[in-house]
């Protein structure tokens, strides 16, 4: 069959059409369609993860939440140990009453430094020069142990006995303790 | 047989002409290829609003965990920390460090020859603890610089046995001028500093890094 040039213009204008639409459909309907799937579907991948971590989190917790009676209890405990108010108004009496108790009557108490505890939240560490200034080794040492067993939160730093010039028989000691107590 | 005349043939090949016309065919097949582009769109648009369904229930979800998650978290801060000062506190108190049976030790190898005239002790670190003493005294008998000696290695020794990495060594150490009574003798005198180092507890562990938060 021969085409006219009537014809071939038709087909031209035809095949023109026939681009212009597919331009038209993929790049103006079809591309901007795709990309909001894709965008979309990448926020729902997105959000899985996140999703996943929140449960994880809320189920740890949970779990911390479970475990933590017992360290609680600890704590408790603890707190309990340590009476209420400014340390520098109970520790030295407290001190002066535990060593009369164990027949050392002259005792001074007096506070050296004061340190946050970073590693432990609501505590700090207090240390206290404890003199002794009249004391015999034995009795002293006794009472050193009963403090050492009566108090589980003081720890001694130092300690320093010195035979006393006056009296051959007596020493005298000085302690430097430290003591947690809350903040 | 009959003659047939198509008289109309010019009619009828303007009408197979307006039948075959290359536009009106390109036109039909652009209307199907149309059709098939507008069904395959459709087919989009229903995708899409599937998966924005998709989105919007994974956001609620989202939207509905994330403040449970916040505050799941600091509440697990807060027991993590108050866990974590509770157990520090039961190390801290598990591993002090108990003079009363070093003074004890100490009142058992110091002979009836010595005098310890100073006794100071000073403890350093946590975990591991090192204790330093030192220990001054008078030292008599026929050779008061032996009955010093002794000492110091009775303290080694004893000393030994309860802590660890001990050291005991003279800081100085020299004959007296005095001459005191032992056992109705006259018998002569020597000072002495011995430095006693030694360790007790046990080195941290280094703990583990902190968990990533997102």
């Amino acid at each position: 069959m021969k085409l006219g040039k009537e014809e071939i213009q038709k087909l031209i204008l035809a095949g023109l059409i026939v681009m212009g639409v597919v331009y038209s459909y993929f790049n103006l309907l079809l591309g901007p369609l795709g990309k909001r799937q894709e965008a979309t579907r990448k926020s729902v991948t997105a959000l899985g993860p996140e999703i996943a971590a929140a449960k994880a989190q809320i189920k740890r917790t949970d779990d911390v939440e479970k475990t933590a009676p017992a360290s609680m209890e600890t704590m408790r405990k603890v707190m309990a140990m340590i009476p209420e108010g400014s340390p520098v108004a109970w520790f030295p009496p407290r001190v002066g009453d535990f060593f009369k108790k164990q027949g050392l009557d002259k005792t001074s108490t007096r506070l050296n430094t004061e340190l946050v505890e970073k590693e432990m939240v609501g505590f700090r560490r207090m240390t206290w020069a404890i003199d002794l200034p009249k004391v015999g080794f034995v009795p002293f040492a006794t009472a050193l142990a009963a403090l050492e067993n009566e108090e589980p939160l003081l720890e001694i730093n130092t300690l320093q006995i010195d035979v006393s010039r006056e009296e051959v028989e007596m020493q005298h000691a000085l302690l430097t303790v430290s003591n947690i107590v809350k903040q | 047989m009959a003659l047939h005349l198509n008289l109309y043939h010019e009619v009828h090949k303007a009408k197979a002409l307006k039948r075959r016309d290359p536009l009106k065919l390109s036109m039909y097949g652009l209307a199907a290829v149309v059709a098939c582009f507008a069904g395959y769109y459709v087919l989009e648009l229903v995708k899409l609003h599937s998966v924005n369904r998709e989105l919007a229930t994974v956001k609620a979800e989202f939207d509905k965990l994330e403040p449970l998650a916040k505050i799941a978290r600091k509440r697990e801060e807060d027991l993590q920390s108050q866990m974590k000062a509770g157990n520090l506190l039961v190390k801290r108190v598990e591993s002090r460090f108990y003079w009363a049976p070093l003074l004890e030790q100490m009142m058992q190898v110091v002979p009836r020859e010595v005098q310890v005239t100073r006794f100071a002790g000073d403890l350093t670190g946590d975990g591991l603890r090192r204790c330093s003493l030192s220990i001054d005294g008078l030292s008599a008998g026929t050779d008061p610089r032996k009955v010093a000696e002794d000492l110091r290695t009775a303290i080694a020794e004893k000393f030994s046995a309860k802590y660890k990495n001990v050291s005991s060594k003279f800081r100085s150490l020299e004959d007296g001028t005095e001459m005191i009574a032992l056992d109705g003798k006259q018998v002569p005198t020597a000072t002495f500093a011995i430095n006693v180092d030694l360790y007790s507890g046990e080195e941290h562990v280094a703990a583990p890094p902190p968990r990533k938060k997102k």
